[in-house]
């Protein structure tokens, strides 16, 4: 998925020049426009004439950190819910009525939203309107439809947890790091907590979390703004507005020391170390110099750990460095798969030498340069999609209340200064905010040798 | 870790959206209640299908045989590379798997002007992407570059340096084998993997497509010298196809093409020689036992056709009512009615040699049993009962009103050119292609779906925990049972 906006702007070639590229490229504006419906949906419209296509996003303030003890993994079973029909739409029905008329779609659950998008031929802008509008007024709940999600949702937590390497490990890193419920718990849930999941539950979810003014709708595309707007109050606006939520309190108690653990698993063949740190939430000047940070320490084959610890040591055979961005207390996440022979400990060591040579020596100016050259071109080329620009404009407006923020990030990602990167990782990639769980194969009775 | 869940996963082979129709029925299952699939039909949908053409790139070849594609996309200032060397995994030899996929992978680890760290440097300070592979199973190895449209002329020094001189070093190699027999291990732990790895094999027996992986005794033997011999031999202009699409000018990119790949010295190719397919086998299970398995993977096919096949449309528009995609009647059978699985599609692969049709889904160990059921039921309904008129037209439509949404994909745009170039396909392939998609009838749906969901030589593998689901595959046919190693246990 990619996305983005007009062009024709400044492109580097232009007539008849020569090929060594003129201008610096810049990313394209967006211009949309953002506006409230009277019962509090916020509805924003950008368009792009690229395509006979369009995007539609409904992005809701629900994830999982919304949920409660014993509920676990139940924002993503409602997501599934979703799509089991409403008044006037059977369930499965919106699969086929979108699919079938050649569009794509899907919906995703995180710990701070969840959202439902929709990409389709221009002319079908109705009946995405329409299936939107009618799952927000009139979600259809039933005990069989349930049922059969819950088990849907079990085989889709067996598919990416259970059944994988490295599974449990994943879910491990977050409980151990937090004490906060919010965000402790995972977002796909229990097997305990699915099961327990009843009708009651989802009619209370659904009146709660999925009023339009818990909502964001984005459409970005070939389309009319006049008349787009017309429509979305057509569809949307006679849905009634609901008490707010009660704001979820994300706060995380302060640390004090290291936390580990080890995991003996019995799909795993090879040990991996997974490394988190606490780090400040999304769009702050900190949780931009740690992105900076990320990069220079984990993106592409020219960073550190890579040239470092794969390349020259080599004690590992593939690191990735991925900071999050949550709208509360985030993490910065490192995962490493140590080379057969090396101790998981040993590869451990030198990834915090190399934190603690940023903290003592800093970064370079061409290491900031780099990484700054980076963030744009990814920025520019995820302007490809209409609908990513869509499902962006629609988190940003839920994270941040800041849908600007999809014309903005560049500078707030450029204003990091390398003395910031430096502070950053001093203050925050730090022992007593850090938590480590390794994972060590588990020999299964039954199991061949050979392997190993 | 791993922030957002999918309603679900869409594999990419299947590109979207599909087919069907009708409400799946397949017979009920082990008294789960059925909760079926219902159709309003309340919404408001457009009948219109929006008619496009894809529009076509501008082609040149250099002095030395290299063909080049441009397709002009101005949307952003952005430019991508695709070069195809028309020899791949495909001619491996038989005692050196993953040679193709090595020779690619090393191209960016030296070169006569840069080493690997260099090139790292490089290409990662103006924020570009340059990589090359040879997937397993494919007649080609590629290599793809892209960035920025200001970086252009940069982003086709680095591309030709590592295709023209690369120098395979044999430190970079050492280091390359290690991170590559670390690699093979770590994959016999997914069940994806050891799915894959044994329904190719047993399709394919003795055709080098039978191939998914190289081996722990390849990588270590593999040398700089056989990388050196299989790019001297086949990474030649007349045996490559660039393409290039972005917001570029025709002439001038061409001129930046011709300044760094008009170089590139001529030799004439001896196309490998890949041998004969064999016949089909006869119909069977083959289970890779994994302990501690929660859950069964399954795939079950046959095989497809080559690209240019005149069947490929017609197989591609049953596929589509069968497997592909979520309103096709194996995800709303398996998943919406039965809650069985996550996820249940098909697809097939081709190319020059007829490629693979292959339904796929993990369902939990208990439910074994009734899966398998479900796909056999589905598998002999789309073969013997004719598809009703509906179901089969919305298949088509959803088939041309995407092309649509292709427009916004310039990547893809590229590649569905490169494929009628390489292919041999008509010139016009891409705008008849929608008017042979609606001349597919139900007829001809049904022979496709007899033909190629072939029942007598229908290869199932189950990747599971052997001592839970043995007993329920036995009712499915013969089962030969492996371990995750490969070896045969029964």
């Amino acid at each position: 998925m990619k996305k983005h906006q007009w062009t024709g702007m400044l492109l580097g070639l232009c007539l008849g020049v020569m090929p060594a590229l003129a201008s610096q490229s810049k990313i394209p504006r967006l211009e949309f426009s953002d506006q409230r419906l009277e019962n509090g949906l916020r509805v924003i419209i950008a368009l792009d004439r690229t395509a006979p296509v369009f995007s539609i996003a409904v992005t809701y303030n629900v994830g999982s950190r919304n949920e409660r003890p014993g509920r676990t993994g139940f924002a993503h079973l409602f997501e599934h819910m979703m799509f089991q029909g409403s008044e006037n739409v059977g369930k499965g029905e919106h699969f086929i009525l979108v699919l079938n008329n050649g569009g794509g779609m899907n919906g995703s659950t995180s710990e701070d939203r969840t959202n439902y998008f929709e990409q389709l031929p221009k002319n079908q802008l109705d009946l995405a309107l329409f299936l939107e509008a009618d799952r927000m007024r009139s979600l259809a709940v039933n005990q069989t439809n349930l049922e059969n999600q819950r088990r849907t949702v079990q085989e889709e937590r067996r598919l990416g947890i259970d059944n994988q390497p490295y599974g449990k490990s994943e879910l491990e890193i977050d409980n151990l790091s937090y004490d906060n419920f919010a965000y402790k718990h995972s977002v796909i849930g229990s097997m305990v907590d699915l099961e327990a999941a009843n009708v009651d539950d989802v009619k209370d979810f659904f009146r709660i979390y999925y009023a339009p003014n818990n909502a964001v709708l984005t459409l970005v595309g070939d389309l009319e703004p006049r008349e787009t707007l017309e429509k979305v109050k057509k569809y949307f606006g006679s849905i009634p507005s609901q008490p707010p939520p009660t704001k979820v309190d994300l706060t995380e108690p302060d640390h004090y020391g290291e936390r580990r653990s080890t995991i003996e698993d019995p799909l795993a063949r090879l040990p991996q170390i997974l490394i988190s740190y606490h780090i400040p939430p999304g769009n702050t000047p900190e949780s931009y110099a740690l992105q900076v940070l990320g990069n220079i320490l984990g993106t592409g084959q020219s960073s550190r750990l890579y040239q470092h610890l794969v390349k020259d040591k080599q004690l590992a055979t593939s690191i990735r460095v991925m900071p999050d961005s949550r709208i509360g207390p985030s993490l910065f996440y490192i995962t490493a798969m140590p080379r057969p022979g090396v101790k998981p400990e040993d590869l451990e060591k030198a990834i915090y030498e190399e934190i603690e040579a940023v903290k003592k020596d800093g970064v370079t100016a061409q290491e900031m340069e780099k990484a700054r050259t980076q963030f744009l071109r990814n920025q520019i080329q995820s302007r490809q999609s209409t609908l990513f620009t869509a499902i962006r404009l629609g988190q940003y407006a839920v994270y941040f209340d800041d849908p600007n923020l999809i014309n903005t990030i560049f500078d707030r990602y450029s204003a990091v200064s390398a003395e910031q990167v430096k502070q950053a990782a001093q203050k925050f990639l730090v022992t007593t905010g850090r938590t480590v769980v390794t994972t060590v194969p588990a020999t299964v009775p039954g199991k061949s040798a050979a392997g190993r | 870790m791993k922030r957002s869940i999918l309603i679900v996963l869409l594999n990419l082979g299947l590109i979207g959206g599909l087919a069907v129709a009708a409400l799946a029925q397949g017979p009920g299952g082990k008294g789960e209640s059925l909760s079926t699939v219902q159709r309003l039909n309340r919404a408001p949908v457009s009948k219109e299908i929006l008619r496009v053409k894809l529009p076509r790139p501008r082609e040149t070849k250099l002095a030395n045989g290299l063909t080049v594609l441009v397709l002009e996309q101005h949307k952003l200032p952005t430019v991508a590379f695709a070069l195809w060397v028309k020899t791949g995994a495909l001619a491996d030899p038989k005692d050196l798997p993953g040679l193709a996929k090595s020779t690619a992978e090393m191209l960016r680890e030296g070169t006569t002007h840069r080493t690997s760290a260099q090139l790292a440097a490089e290409v990662d300070s103006i924020g570009a992407s340059l990589g090359a592979s040879a997937d397993f199973g494919s007649s080609i190895s590629t290599v793809a570059a892209s960035g920025l449209v200001q970086n252009a002329d940069r982003i086709l020094d680095l591309m030709s340096d590592v295709v023209l001189n690369p120098t395979f070093p044999g430190e970079e190699l050492e280091k390359y084998r290690k991170r590559q027999l670390a690699q093979l291990e770590e994959q016999r732990a997914e069940p994806d993997f050891l799915g894959r790895e044994k329904f190719f094999q047993v399709l394919y027996q003795d055709f080098p497509a039978s191939v998914v992986s190289a081996t722990p005794e390849s990588m270590k033997r593999i040398s700089p010298e056989n990388l050196k011999e299989f790019h001297a031999r086949y990474y030649v202009p007349d045996n490559a196809l660039l393409g290039v699409v972005g917001d570029v000018q025709f002439d001038q990119i061409v001129s930046i093409v011709q300044k760094y790949f008009g170089g590139w010295k001529s030799t004439a190719v001896t196309p490998p020689v890949v041998g004969k397919l064999p016949p089909p086998a006869p119909a069977k299970i083959t289970l890779v036992d994994r302990p501690s398995s929660v859950q069964t993977n399954i795939l079950a096919g046959d095989f497809a056709v080559r690209r240019n096949d005149p069947d490929y449309i017609p197989l591609m528009v049953m596929n589509r009512i069968l497997g592909g995609g979520p309103s096709a009647r194996l995800f709303l059978n398996l998943r919406e009615n039965h809650g069985y699985t996550y996820g249940a599609y098909s697809f097939f692969t081709s190319d020059t040699y007829p490629g693979a049709w292959i339904a796929t889904t993990e369902v939990r160990n208990d439910v074994t049993d009734g899966s398998m059921q479900e796909l056999v039921a589905e598998f002999k309904r789309i073969r013997t009962e004719k598809v009703p008129d509906a179901e089969l037209e919305e298949a088509r439509n959803s088939i041309v009103a995407r092309f649509a949404l292709s427009l916004e994909q310039p990547a893809q745009l590229l590649s569905s050119w490169m494929t009628v170039n390489y292919y041999k396909l008509p010139e016009d392939y891409w705008d008849r292609y929608p008017e042979d998609v609606v001349k597919v009838g139900p007829e001809v749906v049904q022979r496709a779906a007899t033909k190629y969901v072939d029942l007598d030589h229908l290869q199932f593998v189950c990747v599971g925990d052997g001592k839970q689901i043995k007993d329920a595959l036995k009712k499915y046919g013969p089962v030969e049972v492996y371990n995750t190693e490969g070896k045969r246990l029964e």
